[in-house]
């Protein structure tokens, strides 16, 4: 029984990053990829880790989903999806890809690991190192988390607000156009 | 029976696909959301590592944790460089852009 639904979920996630990756709306690859995010929620509840399965939804499926898609409104319409990458670079990426992917799949083939059956971690067992034996990288990792998005606050800030002076246009900025400037000052 | 190997290759592809969409999109969102995707597939093959072949202890599933909050630190600059860049250039041109090289 558990195989079918091992079969489901990992369907539902290979479908969602395929659809992430082929998506030409970035709307519809956000979605793609909260699909997976979910299938990978139902991935853990099989590998018997009710925690992680609920702090994937928490945190990938709420957090980070509702995040990108607020930067993705916030940054104006997206045309042309973002536009595509050379079809050299693409094949060659494909390549690289199917060739890591081969690579791995043959390291895993060849590997002899002591596997035993997976049994369900409970909570209390995850938190009971990681407040004995992991607490000084929890300490660590909540600090660079409050660095992280300070920094993050500070780099979105309006540039008028900040006192360093404003960083010089990008080259391929498209200037305003004379006609423009020429309608805009008529009124006045 | 699932093996550990299921979920193992499971992960490889999806770490490829993350992979495969990292390196040929030009929008920078694409970008951030395939590498969310990168760092999911090892998420996945940490815990199912834990679960396997260590199941005695949870330190796989501490592994995961730890990764999960890198990667929210991570999303949260990224999203903050995202905006920045926006206001002087064109996003989906993730390659033309040349000003954090430093």
């Amino acid at each position: 029984m558990t195989i079918v639904f091992f079969y489901l979920y990992a369907v539902m996630a290979l479908a969602g990053a395929l659809g992430l990756v082929m998506a030409r709306n970035l709307i519809h690859a956000v979605m793609s990829l909260l699909a997976t995010l979910v299938a990978i929620a139902a991935l853990f509840l099989l590998l018997g880790s009710q925690f992680l399965a609920a702090m994937q939804l928490f945190v990938y499926g709420g957090a980070i989903t509702v995040l990108v898609l607020f930067v993705l409104m916030l940054t104006g319409p997206q045309p042309e999806a973002g536009g595509r990458s050379k079809e050299s670079i693409r094949l060659l990426s494909v390549g690289l890809c199917v060739v890591f992917f081969g690579a791995i799949t043959w390291i895993i083939a060849q590997a002899n690991w002591q596997v035993t059956v997976p049994q369900l971690h409970d909570t209390a067992s995850i938190a009971t190192i990681l407040f004995s034996r992991y607490v000084l990288p929890f300490e660590i990792a909540g600090l660079s988390l409050t660095i992280a998005l300070i920094g993050a606050v500070v780099l979105a800030r309006e540039d008028d607000v900040m006192d360093a002076p404003m960083p010089e246009p990008l080259p391929e900025d498209p200037a305003p156009s004379p006609e423009l400037a020429d309608e805009a000052g008529e009124p006045a | 029976v699932i093996t550990l190997n299921h979920y193992l290759v499971l992960g490889a592809a999806l770490f490829c696909i993350g992979l495969y969409g990292a390196m040929t999109s030009r929008s920078a969102l694409r970008v951030v959301i395939c590498v969310e995707l990168i760092l999911n597939s090892v998420n996945l093959n940490l815990a199912a590592f834990s679960a396997y072949v260590a199941p005695k202890q949870a330190v796989g599933m501490n592994f995961v944790i730890f990764l999960m909050v890198v990667a929210a630190a991570e999303v949260g600059l990224a999203l903050a460089i995202i905006i920045t860049l926006n206001r002087t250039g064109d996003i989906n041109a993730i390659d033309s852009f040349k000003r954090l090289r430093g």
